[in-house]
């Protein structure tokens, strides 16, 4: 059984003794995992990353990172886990290379160590040329890519990053997300990422939970959220104009759905079909997106009619 | 042990270059310094000796307020004299107080302001690490600069004493002071402004609630002036222990009120 990076047991947050920004919060994300944590703004995610790194105390429940508490042992869990937030600012007449060497001494790591490690960061940031601007002089961009390389400085094991394409152009946005997902693989970090912008977490992230008004609705890999919702693959086929097939709806489009409870029915169903008689111009399979999953949890949790 | 690790040294090094590299900081820092001690004595100084014997008008009165070794003095050496040992103290115990203050509003509600509190409080650092990081920066800073404007004080005025014929100004009220009520009242100023900047949105507005604890210092010495009470040795010691006694439980309480949660509520 893989080791637990995060631990979350009834962890609850309540401001002002009235206001629950976050409830009962049950979660486990295993270590080397890239875990999208999904919501609106205001949906407790925020929340969620304070309380995990001891920013604030919880009013109910407790919780692990890495193993330590962040109430008991606030500076053992910042050795292990690297904190990217929207609120959380470097310092502008400092240039991104002293502004990672200031965090690498931060975190206790020897000058020559803490020199090649900030060199490394900077080029695979795509830093290098400005290593020596003031960090005022930065784009937004360039800015969060430097957030992300001084939440690394000290070799997390664990990242937690808040909203960290925030703020950024589509393209800025994309090269954060693809350096998140190359961190993943080639340092083994297990990655917790806020976000609400569920295109991007699907690229890169293996596990989600979502989160509404405060509350988990559901955890899991796509395929078992999915399922959980009861939204299921799809085949989708493109018959003759006219033609008709039973057991299958037909859409708007004028394709013919039906669900299929694994991708092996596939080959049999179409076989059937043609052996049937029917002439298929397009067939497909379709799997429900993360966008597809999500609003399916939020229709539900909001008890709204499907549409 | 160590006071400071090496994690902390990099805080208060970092601290100290925002306080130099910020305009107002750092010429608060210095201005404050430079005037009360050397520019305000020089000029009294220049005053007291460039002008006309006839100038000194009601001295013999005031003079009956000094002490019976400083009555026998001329008008010249009696103003002189006022300044070294009534006017000085309260302007020298203005530079620990002001540069203390200062450096705190810029450590704690400047990095406060700038947003970089947090991303400190992300650090293994922990928040007791930064609190003591940084108000032992900010004491050492204006222990530093108290001590360097004391002896900037004690050149101004051993060239007035040397030109007026006066003997050496250093007494025991002097040591007292330099010694014992500087150091309190520099960490009274430092802990005193972390627990207002905790309140404070902006540096201007801490800066200006800091004007507030000068008033003390100046009723302190306007009632020596008015001939309330004579400040001496005796007098410095006993108002110095209780600034330490006063900053002791305030030390606590800053420590205690700076929580990473209240900050950010904050």
């Amino acid at each position: 059984m893989a080791e637990t990076a995060i631990h979350a047991e009834g962890l609850t947050k309540i401001y002002g003794g009235s206001v629950a920004a976050l409830q009962d919060l049950t979660l486990d994300v295993p270590a080397g995992d890239v875990f999208g944590f999904l919501g609106p703004n205001g949906a407790g995610k925020t929340t969620t990353v304070r309380l995990l790194t001891g920013l604030l105390a919880p009013t109910g429940g407790s919780c692990t990172v890495g193993g330590f508490s962040p109430v008991k042992k606030f500076r053992e869990v910042h050795r292990v886990c690297g904190v990217v937030t929207d609120g959380a600012r470097m310092y502008g007449q400092m240039t991104g290379r002293e502004n990672l060497l200031f965090f690498a001494r931060t975190a206790e790591l020897p000058s020559d160590e803490a020199h090649s490690r900030s060199e490394e960061l900077l080029k695979r940031m795509d830093l290098w040329d400005a290593r020596d601007k003031r960090l005022r002089e930065y784009s937004t961009g360039m800015a969060q890519r430097l957030s992300l390389a001084r939440a690394l400085i000290h070799r997390p094991k664990i990242l937690l990053l808040d909203e960290p394409t925030s703020g950024l152009d589509p393209e800025a946005a994309r090269g954060v997300n693809g350096m998140i997902a190359d961190l993943a693989r080639s340092e083994g970090v297990t990655v917790f990422l806020c976000t609400h912008q569920l295109r991007y977490a699907q690229d890169i992230c293996r596990h989600y939970g979502i989160l509404e008004r405060g509350t988990l609705l559901g955890v899991g890999d796509l395929e078992t959220l999915g399922r959980n919702a009861s939204m299921h693959r799809r085949a989708v086929l493109r018959l003759k104009d006219g033609d008709e097939l039973e057991g299958f709806d037909r859409g708007s489009d004028g394709w013919w759905r039906a669900d299929l409870s694994s991708e092996e029915e596939m080959p049999a169903l179409l076989k059937k079909i043609v052996g049937a008689g029917h002439d298929v111009y397009e067939a497909r399979i379709v799997s429900p997106t993360l966008e597809n999953v999500y609003f399916k949890y939020v229709r539900l949790a909001r008890g709204e009619k499907e549409t | 042990m160590k006071l400071l690790s090496d994690a902390q040294k990099a805080v208060v090094q970092k601290d100290f270059r925002e306080m130099w590299d910020v305009p107002i900081v750092r010429n608060t820092l210095l201005i404050v310094a430079l005037l009360l001690a050397v520019g305000l004595p020089v000029l009294f100084l220049v005053i007291v000796w460039a002008a006309p014997a006839n100038a000194f008008h009601g001295m013999d009165r005031v003079a009956k307020l000094l002490p019976p070794e400083a009555q026998h003095y001329n008008s010249r050496q009696s103003s002189f004299y006022m300044l070294t040992n009534l006017l000085g103290p309260m302007l020298f115990l203005m530079i620990p107080l002001m540069s203390s203050c200062v450096s705190a509003v810029s450590s704690f509600v400047g990095e406060k302001e700038r947003g970089t509190l947090v991303t400190l409080l992300l650090t293994p650092l922990g928040v007791r690490g930064i609190f003591k990081a940084k108000v032992l920066g900010c004491i050492f800073l204006s222990a530093v600069i108290t001590a360097v404007s004391f002896v900037a004080l004690s050149v101004s005025i051993s060239v007035g004493d040397i030109l007026l014929g006066l003997p050496f100004f250093l007494n025991w009220d002097w040591l007292v002071l330099v010694f014992l009520f500087a150091p309190a009242i520099t960490v009274f100023g430092v802990v005193f402004m972390v627990l207002v900047s905790a309140r404070s949105k902006s540096y201007n507005e801490s800066i200006q609630t800091s004007g507030f604890l000068v008033l003390p210092i100046v009723l302190l010495f306007v009632g020596q002036f008015v001939g309330l009470f004579s400040l001496n040795a005796r007098a410095f010691l006993i108002v110095s222990l209780a600034v330490i006694l006063v900053d002791i439980p305030l030390w606590l309480l800053s420590a205690r009120s700076f929580t990473a949660e209240k900050l950010l509520r904050q």
